[in-house]
Formats: structure tokens, sequence, C-alpha cells
């Protein structure tokens, strides 16, 4: 946040410190990175814990026990932490197996995203010319089209689903990865280093991979866990149109789209997924932001 | 300039060719069959299922139909509905004053707080207004807004009665559209009709809840933006010159300030619109808003493919169109960005 160290006193007295080490000293400068951090430890851990440590099965209909309000409120009971749905089931099995869910598209879809994304813009950085420009025009294309309305459409003609979900997520996300890495690498193909590897006959993949590459990292992570975080609130908004994942696998943005019909006499059903998706979303930026404070501090003054 | 804006406005003509396929491809790989849709139920013997798919040109090859299509769009001609047979572009012009009312008070809403919040974020940095702006912004720019839709409106329509459930305008008043956006329109109304006077009330009431999701995000960025943008520029010599010249603080904050610090602050208020457009497919659905979005979301549903294929075209046509028209506002500003390669 601050900007106070300035100048090295003495450079040959200087201890460097381990990567690994100035990179935490960097995120852990910033708290809400930390509390992004753990809070998204837990969400991992119920996740792929959820056999063990889910109360109930989230599938299984507890008919006696319809809408039944979360335990600290009125007619709540301690059989049911957060309450019961429509149905009869237990909304924290439920939340808890949905993790699974959000988890899983998010990641999947980030990494379908980066890696042909990072290719795509390696490959216009090196041939700007004409295979540039293409990707770039098919990139303008694919960004024309408002996000979320693009992945309605592409889920649209490949059915609803958990896999047409991932597909559709990062195709909407695919444009920004390839600018971004085009943008660094074009400034980074113009430093002397890159010509020196030309020259002493490093081969074009050596270059795009092991030269250049490396260098353009820093930003791209701090992308890929905004995109993280937006790829969970996609996949919910999917859900939420009944385009996502299917019933009666829980996932957090299709516990809403049923949710409407209670809203009048169920606050629970309504609030508490929707709380739970905000909460993830909000720990994964917070993190991003302290990613950027450790890898890129070019970056901090940007944002 | 004007080789600027022909530089620019080549780039166009390949994006919406590139859109035009994609809407193209997208509608023939849906799976089902578009004349099943259009009868329903009832079973079709397999003669006139050939005559109907031979009167809308489905039985051609595809790169024929892929020429049909952009000839009949250089024409104007965009179809019809296979469900209304209203054609698409009478739908459009009918449907899009709603989601433009609804979008230009959301960006309103998120401009004026946004700028606000961030301009007194960076005079006062690192107060308690500060963080609260931060944290808020942050939040704002993290919430899923389909759920944050259904949260106001248990609160303030469920809860309190304050503001409608969904729709544009309440069904006792007949309103006759003249301009398409009811705000206008009540306020004619009322103005011929003493017997209309709520109707301006009732149709500001029905937009209040839509603005505050559809704008939530736009307000988180343009805070952000707005702050951090103020903060690099009051670091600037020419506003402690401003200061030292003994300038009134408002003078050196609205005058000198603020003026710069904008530019970043417009590329991004330029590039909210198509986040706005995606945002009204989830606003419009949640609060039952007739607008662009829910006939998109609906069209995909019924499968009427002329609708889903052009309106995404005519809705990707005006996000590249108004990215247009803020590159070239941004050329205008920035003579750099003018004159580059």
């Amino acid at each position: 946040m601050t900007q106070t160290q300035n100048a090295a006193p003495d450079e040959a007295a200087v201890v460097y410190p381990s990567p690994f080490k100035e990179f935490w000293q960097g995120f852990s400068h910033n708290k809400g990175a930390v509390v992004g951090l753990a809070f998204m430890t837990l969400i991992l851990l119920a996740a792929i814990l959820a056999p063990w440590i889910a109360p109930y099965s989230p599938i299984e209909q507890y008919r006696d026990h319809m809408l039944v309000p979360p335990v600290w409120s009125d007619g709540g009971t301690s059989q049911f932490l957060l309450g019961t749905d429509e149905a009869g089931r237990d909304i924290l099995s439920r939340l808890i197996w949905g993790a699974r869910q959000s988890l899983f598209i998010g990641l999947s879809s980030v990494l379908m995203a980066l890696i042909p994304g990072v290719v795509g813009g390696l490959l216009s950085a090196f041939f700007p010319k004409l295979l540039g420009s293409s990707i770039m025009r098919l990139m303008d294309v694919l960004m024309a089209l408002p996000s979320l309305l693009l992945a309605v459409a592409i889920v649209a003609i490949l059915g609803p689903g958990l896999i047409n979900s991932i597909i559709a997520i990062s195709v909407v996300s695919l444009p920004a990865y390839v600018r971004l890495t085009r943008a660094s690498a074009m400034t980074e193909l113009n430093r002397d280093y890159v010509t020196a590897a030309r020259v002493s006959g490093a081969g074009l993949l050596r270059l795009m991979f092991v030269t250049v590459l490396p260098n353009c990292l820093a930003p791209l992570i701090v992308h890929a866990t905004m995109s993280f975080s937006s790829a969970i609130i996609d996949a919910a908004a999917l859900g939420f149109l009944g385009l996502g994942v299917q019933p009666p696998t829980p996932e957090w943005g299709m516990m809403l789209a049923s949710a409407r019909d209670y809203i009048e006499r169920a606050w629970w059903v309504v609030s508490l997924p929707g709380l739970t998706i905000l909460l993830s979303v909000l720990a994964i930026n917070l993190m991003g932001d302290g990613l950027r404070d450790a890898l890129d501090p070019k970056l901090k003054r940007a944002a | 300039m004007f080789s600027f804006i022909l530089r620019r406005l080549g780039l166009l003509i390949p994006t919406f060719f590139g859109i035009t396929l994609l809407t193209f491809s997208l509608i023939r790989l849906i799976p089902g069959d578009p004349i099943e849709v259009m009868v329903g139920e009832r079973s079709l013997d397999p003669q006139m299922h050939a005559a109907a798919l031979h009167r809308l040109g489905l039985d051609k090859p595809l790169y024929l139909q892929y020429i049909d299509y952009v000839v009949n769009l250089a024409h104007g001609h965009l179809g019809d509905s296979l469900i209304t047979r209203v054609d698409v572009w009478t739908e459009f012009t009918t449907l899009f004053p709603a989601t433009l009312e609804l979008a230009i008070c959301a960006m309103i809403f998120a401009v004026v707080l946004g700028l606000l919040a961030g301009i007194v974020a960076a005079i006062k940095r690192g107060s308690l207004f500060d963080h609260g702006v931060m944290g808020l912004s942050l939040t704002g720019f993290s919430m899923p807004i389909f759920w944050w839709g259904l949260i106001l409106i248990m609160f303030f329509s469920v809860r309190l009665g304050w503001t409608p459930v969904a729709g544009r305008i309440d069904l006792a008043f007949d309103i006759p559209p003249r301009t398409g956006f009811m705000l206008i329109d009540t306020w004619l109304a009322s103005s011929r009709d003493p017997s209309l006077s709520g109707a301006f009330v009732d149709a500001l009431k029905h937009l209040i809840l839509p603005t505050i999701v559809l704008g939530t995000i736009p307000l988180a960025v343009i805070a952000r933006m707005t702050r951090s943008s103020m903060l690099e520029v009051l670091r600037e010599d020419y506003v402690r010159t401003a200061r030292a010249k003994g300038l009134s603080p408002s003078r050196v904050i609205f005058i000198h300030a603020l003026r710069n610090a904008l530019i970043p602050v417009l590329t991004v208020i330029g590039l909210q619109v198509g986040v706005l457009m995606g945002g009204a497919v989830l606003t419009e659905t949640i609060f039952s808003w007739p607008g662009i979005g829910k006939w998109l979301i609906d069209a995909i549903q019924r499968r009427d493919y002329p609708v889903v294929q052009n309106g995404i075209l005519l809705v990707a046509t005006l996000v590249i169109l108004v990215n247009f028209v803020v590159d070239i506002l941004y050329g205008v500003a920035n003579p750099r960005i003018r004159h580059a390669k």
C-alpha cells in the first residue's frame, strides 16, 4: 500500500530472501489476502471432505422436515443447523457438496482458458502479421458479446450440464488471457535478453516458453485468480438460469433458482447459498489483491 | 484524426463479419429440430415437414444458408420470430427502450455515486471512509447480482412493501407507449390525463431495485478506478503547483486533478456497456423486466432461432459500436493514442 523502501544502501550487504519467503512477505503484508486464503482453504477442505463432514446426504429428502429454519431462529432445530429447503433437504450438506461443483467448474475453466490463451497470446506476439492479427480479430468477436450472454448461448447449444458450463465459461474468459499474454510478451520481445537468446540460436519453442513466458507470468497468475472468481459467479448464474449443473446435484447457483418461490416465507433458502457464493468470490478476490502485491508490484497502484 | 477514425472503422468490419459467422453457426449447432419446435407437441407428416424446411431455406447446404443470411442482413431483413411471427427488428426496437432505460439509470447511479465515493476516498486516504469505500467496492465487485436482486426484493418488496416485485408499471395504469421510456411516457401521460398522476411515481418505484442491482458492479469498478486514478494525479507536480499558488482546495481537486483523473475512468465507463448488457440478462430475468435480456433468454429456451441469432447479433453490434465511440473519444482526449500505430 505505502511506498516506503527507497534505495538499498549497500548492495553487497543485502541478503536476498528465498523466492518463496519473499513472496510470502509480500502476500502476508496484505491482511485481507491472508483472510481470503484462510477462507478458501476452509471451502477447499469442505469440498474435499464433503462425504465425511456433511451431516446428511445432499439429495436425501426429509419429507417431515420441509422448510425448517436454521437453528438460531424460531422453530429451528439442532438437527438441521442451517435449516432445510422446500424438499426437506439439509442446506448445510447441500452447501458443502455444492463447494465441489463450484470449485471444480472454477478450476477447470481457468485451466481450459489459461492454456490455449497463453499459447494463442504467445503466437500472436511472435507472429504479429497474419496469424497474430487473425487471432486478435477472433478475440474481438468473442469480446463483443457480453460474456454471460455468450455463455448462455454456448450452453444452449451444447445442452445444460457440468462439462458444458465449463466449456462455455472457458470460451468466454479466453480473450482476456490471449490479450494479456500478447501484451506482456510484446514488451518482453523488445528486451535485450530475448535478442541475446535468439542470437545464441534458441529455437522458437524455447524462445516462447522458456525465455519469454516466465517473464509474463506475474500478471497471468493475478488474472487467473480473478477469473477463477468470475468463473464461480458465471457458473452460479448459469445454474440460476437452469442451464448449469442439473438437479438433483447440489450447486450454489441452482439452489437459488428454486429458492425464488420461497422468498416470502423462507429467508434462509434464499440467503444462505448466495452468501456462500459472495464470501467465496470475495475471498478469492482478496487473495488476488495479495498476489498482485506480492508478484507484480508494478500493478499495485493501477487497480 | 480522420485517418485514425478510418483505421478504427476498418477494424470493425472483420469483427462484424466474425460475429455474423458466429451467430450463424451457433444457432445451427443447437440440437433439436426447428420445425418440431414450431409445431409443438403435434406430430407432422414428413411431407409437410420437408415443405416447411424448404420454405425457411433450412434444407440448403450450410454455406448457402450463410450467404442467404448475410444477403438478408444487408437488405435489413432480420427474419421473423418462429413463435410470435413478428419480425426480429420490430421486437428488438419495441423491447430495447426498456433495457436502455434501465441501463441509463444504472449507469447514472453508478457514475454519480462511484465518482463521489472515489474522489472523497482519495482525498481522505487512509480514513475510515476510505477503508469503507474500498471494502464495499470489493464486495460489490464480488456480488452475484442475481442473488443481490433476490435479497433486495426480499427486504424492500416483501418485508417492507416499499417497492413492487416485478415489471415496469402497475397494470392499473394504461400508458400509451410514445417513447418506450416508461418514465417519459408516464410523465407525458400524467400531464394530459390527471387520473394517471400516480403513474410516474409508480414507474420510478419499479425502476429503483433493478437500477441498484444492475448498477452495483459498475459502481464498484468506477469507485475503485476513480480512487486510484485520483491518488495518482494528486501526487503530480502540477497539483502541488496549483496548491502552492494558493488556489482553493475544491478548485485544485475538481478543476486540476479530476479532469486528468477522469481519462482512465472514462475508459472504464465505456467498458461497462458490455457488462451492463450481460447484467441485464440476469436483472431482467429476476425482475421480469420486459427488455432485451429477458427476450433473449426466453428465445434461447424456446429455440426461437431467428430471435436468438439476430438478437445476439444486434446486441454485439451495439457493444462494438459503443466501444468504437469510446475509442474515438479516447483518441480525441489523448493525442498519444491517436498517433500511435
